[in-house]
């Protein structure tokens, strides 16, 4: 067998080669990964697959009364439609309250000092109340009969 | 408090039943609020192919032949459907019968899928319980049982493959998390079974077929591989494979369509890693690693080139249609607009996601979080699945569906490790008792920072704890206040938006509540007043309720697999009178149906659908149809006097608008009003040519119009002449209606 083997390096000289993987290829990090879901759930929440398909205005306008046009954020009655910025907004607000509860989470490293614990605490606390009651709100705009009868 | 092991399981059973009554009842406001009584369209069908299976049996049901659909073709119904949802109600009947309780088969339809929400949270409860903990898997099957997201498919009486399918997918993703962390074939085989269940009842299984090979492959690339993710997947992968291509409507898709190729590369790649593996045990050298990631990598190329290869030789179909609009967006739009009509896939929206998630939609990231801060095998499947489902859920509303359990669960973890974080009870008296609760969750316990906490601020004052409970409860009782307002939401949103049946319409005005019931009254005068093999000529979307209800012949119906049988109907209405009479004697229509609702403002009529039907029938006829003739020339689409002549000559618009312009509905308005688009209609006295009106519901909702035989030729008028004809040689009037079935 062995024999059967060196046919070849009779007439072939071994190149002195050396295969290395890569340096650039790393496993990543937790971190990093969970950076990227974040951003990705930012922008799938955000309705970006729709903002790519139907391509609405950014903002969308209307004319009152009185014949001026003025701008309107929310594209109201129509759970199927959007305009881009109040997407991203209340995207921004899913992720904000995500965040927070992340924080909430933080403050119970050991060795924080008292301030820090409590500072940390209240921002992720009002993080995810802000985020739950804006995101109510934006509700409210745009079904106005939301929660009602 | 004798046994603590025994109040905790009491606890778990009260909650997981609590939680299946909970989510019972609340998808009864549709029962309670009309009748008991199957929603929408395809539950329709589902209910008459279960209806034949009851009266004829399994087998005569298997090879069905209908010939009340897609006249003239006909449907081979056992070949092209999944039979999972119809055994499954069959067997219950059969079951009750022999129990001799004797219940209608529509009874066990409308209260399938309730039932079946109550073994779906069971079977996250599970899932949950593996994957993180006991408690996390209470709350998680708390969460799905009422949140709106699965509401939305399996209210009472919405009788469809995705009420059981999604227990099924929860509990197959329940048995392979098993399988992955013992390893044992036993429950490799039960996920198999579980499989073949899901197989039988949805097209989603694609989604399981491609998620588990993936979390292997994932799990090969982290260099977490393991005998136990090999005897799992490969005893998994086998007897899933042949249980599925036992649906005759699967076929052998699992060996010939590029979606389940995924599975069968990971598969082929697992059995070379492993045995390099195994080849590595014998040889010892240092380079080993890289020649065996080449290896892998080469492998992988190989069965990657194959299966291109084999693609492009014709061997395996490509992609269909709707699962490459998922990857490439735009491409259900350009292509198939058929696909792209129909209002569940369209891409979602913001509002969308917090309708159905509420709260959760904020937790969601957290749960993320946790499991990739802990990773471990199952944890990675977990993560999987999120990012997968979440990008799905964006591109198609009806995704929504897969994505809301994974969100249940994230979030339940969310919840649980807060909860865990912020009840923990510090005064040293109860240390010994949360003992038990050690051994159980004790891979968790690891992580668990606070004890670390405590012990270092032990010798610390005191008041630093009692502060950090004052604000511990605050934010404890904001959270269950958080908890609660979800509840509140999830019930506003199953009474107002997921209840209502579709067939039966409810207006709320002065007096109370009224009750709108055109479609059953017109499709029971189809049943009872047409002939029995007459053929209803309408849009695709009603067809499934005029086979179920009328029980007569459709053209088209809800199961859309012929395209220019559609765009054939959609010419037929988008083109003017003369020219529909010509297809429609073609088509050897009887009657043809549409909705209108424009008397009583119900915007989800034939006319605001016609656009759709112009766009099918342009795709398959473009020199007959085109898009733009029906538009202004400022490109609206209207229907008032300004509107393009075209639109205001064809089919539907005569049909819809037959005798509208001589009804005046209000004072304030002119005749002709039409209050969907809330304009005057611009074609008011006209008269048809070729149809007449046969029949017109109690408000206008679904009017039927009845295709007229050809017409007499015109008689020659002789001159008169003194002789007496004999009486028989007079014309014969030729008035057979239904010549062609007889």
């Amino acid at each position: 067998m062995e024999a059967l083997y060196s046919i070849p390096f009779t007439v072939l000289e071994c190149p002195n080669l050396k295969l290395r993987k890569p340096s650039w290829l790393r496993q990543p990090s937790a971190m990093f990964m969970f950076t990227l879901v974040l951003l990705s759930y930012f922008l799938v929440t955000g309705g970006i697959i729709y903002d790519v398909i139907v391509e609405p205005p950014s903002i969308g306008s209307t004319t009152d009364e009185r014949g001026n046009s003025k701008p309107v954020a929310f594209m109201p009655y129509r759970v199927n439609g959007q305009y881009i910025m109040e997407g991203l907004a209340s995207s921004f607000l899913f992720t904000l309250g995500g965040l927070g509860f992340v924080i909430l989470d933080m403050t119970n490293k050991p060795l924080m000092p008292r301030l820090n614990r409590i500072l940390l605490l209240s921002i992720g606390f009002i993080a995810v109340l802000i985020s739950f009651f804006m995101c109510r709100v934006f509700m409210r705009i745009k079904l106005p009969g939301y929660l009602q009868g | 408090m004798g046994n603590p092991g025994g109040w905790k399981s009491l606890l778990t059973f009260f909650i997981l039943a609590l939680a299946w009554l909970a989510g019972f009842s609340s998808r009864l406001f549709a029962v309670i609020r009309f009748e008991s009584i199957i929603h929408e369209f395809d539950p329709w069908f589902n209910y008459r192919a279960t209806h034949h299976m009851v009266t004829h049996g399994f087998y005569n049901f298997l090879n069905w032949f209908d010939d009340r659909a897609w006249y003239p073709l006909g449907r081979i119904v056992g070949g092209t459907v999944y039979p999972g949802l119809m055994v499954t109600s069959g067997t219950i009947h059969a079951i009750l019968n022999t129990l001799n309780i004797p219940i209608h088969i529509r009874d066990i339809c409308v209260f399938l899928a309730p039932v079946f929400s109550g073994l779906t949270s069971l079977a996250v409860y599970f899932f949950t319980k593996e994957i993180w903990s006991a408690g996390a898997g209470l709350f998680a099957a708390c969460f799905i049982a009422i949140v709106p997201g699965y509401i939305s498919r399996s209210v009472a009486g919405s009788y469809d493959n995705e009420g059981i399918a999604i227990f099924a997918l929860m509990f197959t993703y329940f048995l392979w998390i098993k399988a992955v962390k013992t390893g044992q074939i036993f429950w490799g085989i039960c996920t198999a079974l579980s499989y073949f269940y899901m197989v039988s009842a949805w097209g989603g299984y694609v989604f399981i077929i491609n998620l588990i090979p993936l979390h292997v492959f994932v799990l090969l690339l982290m260099g977490r591989y393991s005998k136990r993710i090999f005897t799992a997947y490969t005893s998994f992968f086998i007897v899933g494979l042949i249980l599925s291509m036992q649906i005759p409507f699967v076929g052998f898709q699992p060996i010939r369509t590029s979606e389940h190729m995924a599975a069968a590369g990971v598969f082929a790649l697992l059995n070379a890693y492993s045995a390099l593996k195994y080849v590595q045990s014998f040889v010892t050298k240092a380079e080993f690693r890289y020649i065996f990631i080449m290896s892998v990598g080469i492998a992988a190329s190989v069965v990657f080139l194959t299966v291109v290869g084999l693609t492009w030789a014709g061997y395996i179909a490509p992609w269909s249609g709707r699962f490459y609009s998922l990857w490439d967006t735009g491409y259900a739009k350009i292509h198939i607009p058929i696909i792209a009509s129909v209002s569940e896939h369209q891409p979602t929206t913001w509002v969308s996601f917090f309708f159905d998630l509420h709260i959760l939609i904020c937790a969601f990231p957290v749960g993320v979080w946790y499991c990739i801060k802990y990773v471990n095998d199952e944890r990675v499947f977990v993560v999987l699945y999120a990012i997968f489902a979440s990008y799905f859920a964006g591109v198609m509303v009806r995704l929504m569906l897969t994505l809301t359990p994974i969100v249940c669960v994230l979030a339940a973890i969310a919840f649980s490790k807060t909860m865990e974080i912020y009840l923990k009870d510090d005064s040293p008296k109860t240390n010994h008792r949360t003992s038990e609760k050690d051994q159980e969750n004790k891979n968790e316990r690891l992580y668990d920072k606070v004890g670390k906490a405590k012990k270092i601020s032990d010798n610390k004052p005191k008041d630093d704890d009692t502060l950090g409970i004052n604000i511990k409860s605050v934010i404890v009782i904001a959270m269950l206040m958080m908890l609660m307002l979800f509840a509140v939401h999830c019930t506003w949103v199953t009474s107002s938006a997921y209840s209502s049946p579709s067939i039966v319409l409810a207006t709320y005005g002065h007096g109370g509540r009224n009750i709108l019931d055109d479609f059953r009254e017109a499709y029971f005068w189809l049943r009872h007043n047409t002939h029995d093999k007459a053929r209803i000529m309408s849009w695709w979307d009603y067809g499934y309720q005029i086979a179920g209800m009328g029980n007569k012949t459709t053209l088209v119906d809800n199961n859309t697999w012929n395209n220019s049988h559609i765009a054939l109907v959609g010419k037929a209405m988008s083109s003017n009178e003369s020219a529909a009479y010509a297809i429609m004697r073609e088509l050897d229509v009887n009657y043809v149906l549409v909705i209108f609702g424009g008397v009583i403002g119900y915007s989800g009529d034939d006319i605001n659908k016609f656009l759709w039907m112009v766009r099918i029938a342009e795709g398959e006829h473009p020199k007959d149809i085109r898009e733009s003739d029906y538009f202004t020339p400022q490109g609206e689409f209207r229907v008032d006097a300004a509107g393009s002549q075209t639109l205001l000559n064809c089919l539907m618009y005569k049909l819809s608008y037959y005798r509208f312009g001589q009804l005046q509905l209000d004072a304030r308005t002119p005749p002709g009003f039409d209050r969907t688009r809330g304009v005057e209609i611009g074609n008011k006295n006209y008269e048809l040519t070729h149809l007449e009106e046969a029949y017109t519901s109690e408000h206008w909702l679904v009017r039927i119009f009845r295709v007229k035989d050809l017409t007499n030729r015109q008689e020659i008028l002789k001159p008169k002449k003194p002789i007496k004809k004999s009486y028989k040689k007079k014309p014969k009037k030729v008035s057979c209606e239904y010549r062609k079935c007889h």
